[in-house]
């Protein structure tokens, strides 16, 4: 059952997507995200790479996500006395969240999962299409 | 009509082939002498149905799972995906037998 397998191996690209996606979300909603104490470091923005999964009972190559890395980008410093992340100097870290990049990694995540979903949709129109042919 | 009773007859011997040979993948443990004993047709179509109804069975446990908040949307459409493929492939079988059959009974002897 080829077609199976395609639509499994489409199934672990759209897993691999979802949890990027979630990554993606994680980084926007903290892109706020000080440090609770003074001088510390504040949110770090996360990276998922991406890794060939191998299923070994059908020799189907999927993907999975490898691991969730800190991006070691510098973060930016801000003269903010009033906040309680403040150091002495008043100034604080902020995370090295750019809302750009964000958008386009949320952008290419997207299309990459919409990508899967059309082979997932082709693979199972080829099935059908096949068995048409009894009919 | 001549050409269709052959269309049934041809049917009946890739199934019956199909069986011996245990080229079809949905009967891969059916051996000659079983498919002789307990009849072609019922062999051949019951790993084809019981397969199918555990693809069916999988699509419902997802769902279940899903509702009750902990399953993945993906594993539902995929499960689903399958479970429908099976039963599709499962109808469009029977349906190609069963149309034999009747071909065959419908012969004038």
């Amino acid at each position: 059952m080829s077609f199976r397998n395609a639509v499994e191996i489409s199934a672990t690209g759209l897993h691999a997507q979802a949890l990027r996606m979630r990554v993606i979300a994680e980084n926007l909603a903290n892109s706020d995200s000080l440090a609770t104490t003074p001088g510390g470091k504040p949110y770090q923005r996360r990276v998922a790479t991406f890794q060939t999964a191998l299923d070994r009972a059908t020799g189907a190559q999927g993907v999975r996500i490898r691991s969730i890395t800190p991006d070691k980008a510098p973060f930016s410093r801000v003269y903010a006395p009033g906040t309680p992340a403040a150091d002495s100097a008043g100034y604080v870290l902020r995370p090295n969240v750019d809302g750009l990049i964000e958008a386009a990694d949320m952008k290419a995540a997207q299309r990459a999962y919409e990508a899967n979903l059309n082979a997932i949709e082709a693979a199972r129109g080829m099935a059908a299409r096949t068995l048409d042919v009894l009919r | 009509m001549p050409i269709q009773a052959l269309d049934a007859l041809n049917a009946y011997g890739r199934t019956a082939r199909s069986i011996i040979s245990g080229l079809g993948e949905a009967a891969p443990a059916a051996t000659p002498t079983e498919v002789e004993s307990s009849g072609g047709f019922a062999a051949y179509v019951t790993p084809l149905i019981e397969q199918t109804g555990t693809a069916l069975r999988a699509a419902e446990t997802a769902s279940a799972r899903q509702v009750v908040g902990q399953g993945d949307i993906i594993d539902v459409v995929t499960a689903i995906g399958a479970a429908e493929t099976a039963l599709n492939t499962m109808v469009a079988v029977r349906d190609r037998v069963v149309n034999a059959y009747n071909e065959i009974m419908r012969m004038q002897i």
